[in-house]
């Protein structure tokens, strides 16, 4: 178990490779269930880092014997999704229905609400006739939001529609309308990701404490092992039941 | 009858290579489907740690000889892993607790995975220096069907830092612990 001197020299010099490595990209390991890139924000929390500016999406269905085809339309960040049914708008005298998205450029605050994401408008050049399904991604830097809203104007009021998470840091919904369109939780009650297990300003501490349990366990023991080798007869390395 | 001896521990490479290679692709692939993300997570863990299946404890560095500093060592592992978020905690990310279950199976998995049996297999095919530059390799590879390319270098640090710990101290142990800990905290 215990290690050589160059072993350990060689380990710490991989250790410090590591930080330098760790610390050219954004903290997070992502290991199987983070969000597959940094959110774009129209206004970046203050421990968002290097920000890119969201995206906007359009869409073209096209209307085939009076019915609108399936399709879904996206912005090009992938941030929101909504997609729609065969007949989904009232195609009436239409060849193509347009629809666009772009996120609104501001970020308004509305009473009793925490929106955590950017808010999109969502128009097209006809009216709805079946409930879309609405998918919003979400960022990991703030408390993962319950539901996402509806509102007719940017000001508000916001709706809640009935949301749930598809996959991590996604939010799913339908509406039945379009809009602006943003993802947040009730000021009144906390937030789906209220209860995390680490990050954020905890980090340090934990990570702090770890090196104090290493350091006041580790020593110990340290000096326990060596003073049972030195009492070893002759000399000899202590057995270890490890191969190689 | 010496030819297929010969080759053998090449196969056990080529199978435990292509093994974990293929659940971390396909783990990659359903965790973005509807509701699927904790039960593949955890079923993907659970499938990486079967490459383990048929070796023994002491070969996979699970001995459980000095536990205690085993168990030391991974809370090392732990802190030099986090300790490049930590100092920047104003942008670290938040992990919701539904998560921790995925994690903490992933985490484990992959261990068992790469420096469990892959790094054994191939230990006994061509000595430490293909283990530890072989199991790296893999991982990197592994991660790189879930995670953008800019992560890449610090993915094969991180695990090159695992897999010399697992060399210098022939213990997985600590490997595991480390791994599930900063997992659990970003």
């Amino acid at each position: 178990m215990t290690p050589h001197r160059g072993r350990v020299a060689i380990l710490a010099a991989a250790a410090a490779a590591y930080g330098v490595a760790a610390w050219m990209v954004a903290p997070g390991f992502y290991d199987g269930f983070g969000p597959a890139a940094p959110y774009n924000w129209v206004c970046p929390p203050a421990q968002a880092g290097s920000n890119l500016k969201p995206s906007s999406g359009h869409l073209s269905i096209n209307v085939i014997g009076g019915v609108s085809d399936a399709n879904s339309a996206f912005t090009n960040d992938g941030q929101i999704v909504i997609g729609f049914l065969p007949g989904a708008f009232d195609a009436t005298g239409k060849s193509s229905i347009s629809v666009d998205i772009s996120p609104l450029t501001t970020c308004p605050s509305p009473a009793g609400i925490k929106l955590v994401t950017n808010v999109y408008q969502i128009t097209a050049d006809a009216p709805l006739k079946q409930p879309a399904n609405l998918e919003m991604v979400f960022s990991n830097l703030l408390p993962a939001p319950n539901n996402i809203y509806i509102a007719a104007s940017p000001s508000g009021p916001y709706h809640q529609l009935q949301s749930q998470p598809t996959r991590p840091f996604v939010l799913q919904a339908q509406t039945s309308s379009l809009g602006y369109f943003a993802a947040g939780y009730s000021a009144a009650s906390p937030p789906a990701g209220a209860v995390t297990v680490g990050g954020g300003q905890a980090l340090p501490i934990i990570v702090a404490g770890l090196i104090v349990v290493v350091v006041l366990a580790g020593l110990p023991l340290a000096i326990m092992r060596r003073r049972r080798s030195a009492g070893m007869e002759g000399g000899e390395e202590e057995e270890d039941d490890d191969e190689g | 009858m010496v030819s297929a001896v010969g080759w053998r521990p090449y196969a056990r490479v080529g199978e435990i290579g292509a093994y974990v290679l293929l659940v971390e692709w396909v783990r990659s692939l359903v965790v973005v489907a509807p509701h699927a993300a904790v039960p593949s997570l955890v079923i993907g863990g659970a499938a990486l740690g079967l490459a383990a299946v048929g070796w023994r404890a002491q070969s996979l560095g699970l001995g459980a000889s000095h536990l205690g500093l085993r168990i030391i060592g991974g809370f090392a592992l732990g802190a030099v892993l986090l300790l490049p978020a930590a100092v920047r905690a104003d942008a670290a990310p938040i992990l919701p607790a539904g998560l921790a279950l995925p994690a903490v199976a992933i985490s484990i998995g992959e261990e068992l995975a790469f420096r469990g049996a892959l790094y054994a297999a191939l230990d006994d095919l061509g000595g430490a220096p293909l283990a530890i530059i072989g199991s790296t390799a893999l991982w990197t590879l592994a991660h790189a069907f879930s995670h953008p390319p800019a992560f890449l270098f610090a993915v094969a640090a991180a695990g090159l830092v695992l897999a010399l710990w697992r060399w210098a101290c022939r213990d997985l142990v600590g490997p595991i612990i480390g791994h599930v800990i900063a997992d659990l905290l970003l």
